[in-house]
């Protein structure tokens, strides 16, 4: 048995991932610790739902290794099967077999050959965690789907796992089963001890319930969050570099030769908003219209259209302060090189 | 239309006097068939999921020279059959010909693409999630295999279904492989041939309403099947 480093629960190192010729994915190193969230952000096609499927080892990548609990998971299928065991994933659009809901929780648990008794106590605690008791006897297809998502996330969590997959568990669902899963992770978490890693394409839900977000870009880790995420084209201004996204033109200072197309970010916390106009040193001050105010935390999130929907992170305290309201106008300034280049 | 009349008649009064002759051909034609739709469900199902679950060269000519097998004349079954288990045949020494082997092996081989045809399709169209799913929960190869047959097992009974129904009904293979013989190899089919032949349309019919029943059973769970599983 070959050994990992055994500071993290899951590691992964030198992962490259081709799919038709085309590679959509390079990790090179991606360290989980036991007890800990994650989640994985990014647009679609980032590479999400493939790195989650690697780590779960569910897909075998073309080159690269994955290391389990110290120990390097090769390619033999028996040893796969064995180590994925202490795992599990709750996928976007959960598949229930066609059979009662008991059943199906029953599963996983049979195919670790656990007796009948401990498999019923654990049916029975599983649908009690997820606020599901008495449906036991209900067959699997006739559930809405948001309860089906919660006897999917109750399947998973009869296992007992170390490790629990969330594949966009709450894309499809209405706010009030959104806030009944996150309740239900952030309790797995801090009552089991359960390491977490997620995808979700709700960044506010990724920076809630997350010790550590990666965001995911073109199959590569960046380090830029996935706020303020801008598709465009590069023009020269002299010596200057413009990225316009057809409705705005942004200033940066990040090395963008030879490339016609691409994408930018900035951080809403890099972002400063006045309600007159700043003369400072910043290249880029854009007036806009508040369209959004979000409250949590001793922080408020605000969206500003200014040709460009952006994401702003200011105090609570600021927020009060500046006296703004939905539709006040305000200027957004922020540095060229505030701007990610991706 | 007198003729057609007394035929009837004559058929009914066999079918209710519980005629020992009748009822030993019905009984010895589903046993055959169910012999070999079991045999062929034995090796047609497991094929077909492989054929359908993996990714090969020249898997899509496997699957014509499937559909054409399903539509094989049974005749054609009895002559390879015969041209390898007749005495002096290189398959002779088994002593299958003219035996109750012999019809079984023929109708094994005329219900086998039937079933291994349907499971492909039935297992093609299981949601690909379910293989997912059984993974991630940590299932393993056989499990995997196991569920995903059970997902589809509406459509799976109805491919054996639709395999016992072409194996009950052939007449070519049997008449050719059998020999139709008396209180030993004569099933419906052979045994309707050979009434009418001999004039006793009566004795015929008797059987073909047997055989009409076992049809329309047939196609009654078939149905079923497919209803459920939809």
């Amino acid at each position: 048995m070959e050994e990992g480093d055994k500071r993290y629960q899951l590691e992964l190192n030198d992962i490259i991932h081709r799919y038709n010729g085309r590679t959509v994915l390079t990790v090179e190193h991606l360290p989980i610790e036991r007890g800990k969230v994650y989640a994985l952000v990014g647009p679609n096609g980032a590479g999400k739902t493939t790195l989650l499927h690697i780590m779960s080892l569910i897909l075998r990548p073309d080159r690269g290794e994955v290391v389990f609990e110290g120990e390097r998971i090769g390619y033999d299928e028996s040893k796969r099967t064995h180590a994925r065991r202490s795992m599990t994933m709750i996928l976007q659009n959960p598949y229930l077999f066609r059979t009662t809901v008991k059943a199906n929780i029953e599963y996983g648990l049979k195919a670790r050959g656990m007796g009948r008794r401990e498999r019923e106590w654990r049916v029975g605690e599983a649908l009690e965690h997820v606020g599901l008791s008495g449906f036991a006897s209900r067959k699997a297809h006739e559930l809405s789907g948001g309860e089906a998502q919660l006897v999917a996330l109750a399947r998973g969590l009869a296992l007992s796992p170390s490790v629990l997959f969330l594949d966009e568990i709450t894309a499809n669902l209405d706010v009030k089963h959104v806030s009944q899963l996150e309740e239900v992770i952030k309790r797995i978490n801090l009552e089991r001890g359960t390491t977490i890693v997620m995808t979700t394409h709700m960044l506010n839900q990724a920076y809630r319930l997350a010790d550590q977000v990666f965001s995911l870009f073109d199959g590569r880790i960046v380090s830029s969050t996935m706020y303020n995420l801008f598709k465009g084209e590069f023009r020269h201004d002299g010596e200057e570099t413009l990225f316009d996204t057809g409705k705005i033109q942004i200033y940066f200072t990040a090395h963008a030769q030879g490339r016609e197309k691409g994408h930018v970010s900035i951080n809403p916390k890099d972002i400063i908003i006045s309600k007159e106009p700043l003369n400072s040193s910043a290249r880029n001050s854009f007036l806009g219209k508040i369209t959004r105010i979000i409250e949590q935390n001793e922080v408020v999130h605000l969206g500003v259209y200014v040709g460009e929907e952006f994401r702003v992170q200011i105090t609570t305290r600021s927020f009060h302060e500046m006296g703004l309201t939905l539709g006040s106008k305000v200027f957004l300034v922020f540095k060229a090189s505030s701007v990610h280049l991706l | 239309m007198d003729y057609i009349i007394e035929g009837v008649v004559r058929a009914l009064e066999l079918i209710f006097s519980l005629d020992k002759e009748i009822y030993g051909i019905v009984g010895r034609s589903v046993r055959f068939a169910l012999t070999a739709t079991l045999f062929a469900t034995l090796a047609g199902v497991p094929v077909g999921f492989l054929i359908a679950s993996k990714n090969f060269r020249g898997k899509p000519g496997v699957i014509v020279i499937l559909n054409t097998l399903m539509a094989l004349p049974t005749v054609v079954i009895g002559l390879l059959g015969y041209a390898f288990f007749s005495r002096s045949a290189p398959l002779g020494f088994l002593e299958l010909i003219f035996a109750p082997g012999a019809v079984i092996l023929g109708e094994f081989f005329l219900s086998l693409p039937v079933i291994t045809n349907l499971t492909l399709s039935a297992v093609q169209a299981v949601d690909p999630r379910v293989y997912l799913t059984a993974r991630t929960l940590g299932a393993g190869r056989l499990t995997v295999a196991w569920t995903v047959l059970m997902e589809a097992r509406f459509a799976l009974l109805a491919a054996i279904i639709a395999g016992f129904g072409r194996a009950v009904s052939e007449v070519g293979s049997a008449m050719m492989l059998g020999g139709n013989i008396r209180h030993y190899t004569r099933t419906m089919t052979t045994a309707i041939a050979l009434e009418v032949s001999k004039g006793e349309f009566g004795f015929g019919l008797a059987l073909g309403l047997f055989l009409l029943l076992v049809a329309f059973s047939i196609n009654i769970l078939f149905h079923y099947f497919q209803v459920k599983g939809r």
